[in-house]
């Protein structure tokens, strides 16, 4: 049984090696002993502090598998994405060029840096050993956050956004990253990018040029990377557009990587999710249905785990004695539970659908 | 050869003469009705008809033996007034950061109209068979170029603080620019030559409609690109050369098609308005009919809608005469006593 939980000072070992093991490396969970020992600190004191509204709180969470005693994955929110310095995206823009006396009408598509993610609670750091990939314990980590956001909404902001990493090609160089960042930095991306981990990422974007960039003047390669995703995260994007999240103008400012927001209200785990009284029967016992995530009602103890939706006839949701221990919850205490399977998002992983466009007003 | 203000029976000769311009050449574009509306323009200049800021002094070089135009010539009395009147401003920026061990400067294309209100040297052509080599054609592209210079002298009121000239960008063996293809092609559904044609037309307004106004990054541009920036063509070095002997100079502004550079100075620094001076014309049967040596001294008249300026054979005196043979005489249409400037070309300025 898999569990999600805040991270705590003994995970670091295995912080660091799914930092290290992140596929490509994050920037924003470096593989970085003492930051990553800041990371757990500042976890700890966010989820020990009396929040009455969104702030430079991070909150840390692994997923841990009892059997082996260790976390496999971890996953981080942080209340705003810029609370201390500006959190910075390009945004794609488009300007209308057009002459009466020539009879044309051009659009021009131009990048330009933006702030406006800055208020959002950004969902980032998401590292999972690979065996577990296509799991349920993937969706688990991945959303077990929207289950602790559901709790405790004056912690986070009303709109949500995640960035996943961009697109890089065969040899690990991002085709944006030699278009734009190089002729500004002088720097491999992998350089700029492990940098940026252990620094922060500000006051790199300080470096960046600042007024906006035509596309026509960018590669072929690094315009077709814009707003595309790592390879690897193609399935990870697919299911958070399938919870509700929006793709965004936005895309991230090295590596063009898609940003994506949601209003949380409309998210599917926002809206399917329930509280129900537990009812706790012998494993065997407790008749089949479809999976869910579980959550309990705790801050600091916070736990989501995915079980059966086994509802009774009076709504109480019926949970196995070990479930139940392990959400540390009693016969007739509330738990929250949403499905875990998305609208649109098949077995086999990721089904055809229109995702949809942020155009702006989120 | 002499100077004079272009004439309404001009037109047929210069429109001939427009055909022999190429591209790159803006001003003088093969079109009849444009070419008559410009002539009537400098006609109601030199006549002083139009403010000051509005006048397009239009001058040809004409061969007074045969009649022929042989070149032309232009002062814009204020660039901008009328229609927009673009650059780009080469500028520096730095992007420095202490932390990651940085310093690097980023040049960048600001689009901007600076230069309004500015005077304007422009539109020089000079015919080839009227270029170099033939001792009787000898200096005429520094004529053309240098009489501008007495002329703003003369009537320093009529003129702003600065004048600018634009020289013409780098063109490849084909023709095209490398800067109008790395930029300009990318933000105008039009070839450079048709772009630049509506340009000379003063049909500008396209230009502030369709081209980037945000700054732009030249690591963005190709290498080719950016090798045309602030260089000239081939066949305008000896111009740019003339100019910056005259003290202009160039400050960082570009053409925004093809990066040609625009030089710059203020008209009272300018080496010829400075060293230019008034005498007095005395005819002399004595003097020869033509300078046996290399033109030197440049002359011109004080009136502006009888302006007329040529080489002459000889200085003034130390009581500040000069002396013209009966052939400068008839040249220039002035009798004794009247005014000339004058203008020692050679003059350590």
């Amino acid at each position: 049984m898999l569990v999600v939980r805040p991270a705590v000072s003994t995970d670091l070992p295995a912080l660091e090696r799914l930092a290290a093991d992140a596929v490509p490396q994050l920037t924003n969970l470096p593989a970085h002993r003492d930051r990553l020992e800041e990371r757990i600190a500042r976890s700890r004191q966010a989820f020990a502090a009396e929040v009455a509204f969104p702030g430079d709180e991070h909150y840390t969470f692994v997923l841990e598998d009892p059997e082996r005693g260790e976390a496999v994955g971890t996953a981080t929110i942080r209340a705003q994405a810029g609370a201390r310095d500006a959190y910075y995206t390009y945004r794609q823009e488009t300007l209308i060029h057009a002459s009466q006396q020539l009879n044309v009408r051009r659009e021009v598509q131009t990048l330009a840096l933006s702030h406006e993610v800055s208020e959002a609670s950004l969902l980032c750091a998401y590292s999972l050993e690979p065996r577990y990939r296509g799991t349920s314990a993937e969706s688990l980590l991945r959303r077990a956050r929207l289950m602790f956001i559901a709790q405790y909404p004056e912690r986070f902001a009303g709109i949500l956004a995640m960035a996943f990493p961009g697109f890089l090609d065969g040899a690990g160089e991002s085709p944006f990253w030699n278009s734009v960042g190089r002729h500004f930095f002088m720097r491999d991306y992998q350089e700029i990018n492990a940098l940026a981990g252990i620094r922060s990422k500000s006051f790199i974007a300080e470096v960046m040029p600042q007024f906006p960039l035509y596309l026509p003047l960018l590669t072929p390669q690094a315009r077709a990377a814009i707003g595309r995703e790592h390879p690897d995260h193609e399935v990870a994007l697919a299911e958070m557009l399938a919870e509700g999240f929006l793709r965004s103008r936005h895309v991230d400012i090295f590596d063009a990587g898609p940003v994506i927001k949601a209003e949380r209200e409309r998210l599917q785990s926002f809206r399917r999710a329930a509280w129900h009284p537990v009812r706790i029967r012998p494993a065997h016992a407790l008749p089949d249905a479809e999976p869910a995530m579980v959550a309990n009602q705790r801050l600091g103890d916070f736990c989501c785990v995915v079980a059966r939706y086994a509802l009774s006839p009076t709504g109480q949701l019926m949970l196995s004695p070990e479930h139940a221990e392990r959400l540390g919850v009693e016969e007739g205490r509330a738990v929250l539970a949403a499905p875990l399977a998305l609208p649109g998002m098949g077995e086999g992983g990721v089904e055809e659908r229109d995702p949809g466009y942020d155009e702006g007003e989120l | 050869m002499r100077i004079r203000p272009i004439a309404e029976s001009d037109l047929g000769e210069l429109q001939a003469l427009s055909r022999e311009t190429g591209v790159g050449f803006t001003s003088l574009p093969d079109n009849r009705e444009f070419l008559a509306a410009k002539i009537a323009a400098a006609v109601s200049a030199f006549e002083e008809r139009v403010p000051a800021d509005r006048r397009n002094y239009f001058f040809v070089l004409e061969d007074e033996t045969s009649g022929h135009l042989a070149g032309c010539c232009a002062i814009e009395g204020e660039v901008g007034r009328e229609t927009p009147f673009y650059h780009y401003r080469v500028g520096t920026l730095a992007h420095s950061s202490v932390q990651l061990d940085l310093h690097r400067t980023i040049d960048s294309l600001f689009l901007c109209s600076d230069h309004t209100g500015d005077a304007e040297v422009a539109s020089l052509f000079l015919r080839p068979e009227y270029r170099g080599g033939d001792r009787h054609h000898e200096r005429n592209g520094a004529l053309l170029s240098m009489m501008r210079w007495l002329f703003m002298a003369e009537f320093r009121d009529r003129f702003p603080d600065k004048v600018l000239a634009e020289m013409r960008g780098v063109f490849d063996e084909q023709g095209r620019s490398p800067f109008w293809h790395c930029l300009g092609s990318h933000f105008f559904p039009l070839d450079f030559s048709d772009a630049d044609r509506l340009t000379g037309l003063g049909q500008k307004s396209f230009i502030g409609e369709l081209m980037p106004k945000y700054p732009i990054y030249t690591p963005f541009l190709s290498e080719e690109a950016r090798d045309c920036i602030g260089r000239v063509h081939e066949q305008t070095r000896p111009a740019l050369a003339m100019l910056k002997k005259e003290g202009l100079r160039w400050e960082g502004y570009i053409d925004i098609f093809d990066g040609g550079p625009t030089v710059e100075a203020y008209i009272d620094d300018v080496r010829s308005v400075r060293l230019s001076r008034r005498c007095r014309a005395e005819i002399d049967p004595t003097a020869s009919g033509e300078a046996d040596s290399r033109p030197r001294w440049l002359a011109a008249t004080t009136g502006m809608a009888e302006f007329r300026a040529a080489w002459v054979g000889r200085g003034p005196d130390d009581a500040g005469v000069i002396r013209l043979s009966p052939d400068e005489a008839t040249r220039l249409e002035v009798a004794t006593g009247a005014d000339l400037r004058i203008l020692d070309t050679e003059e350590e300025g």
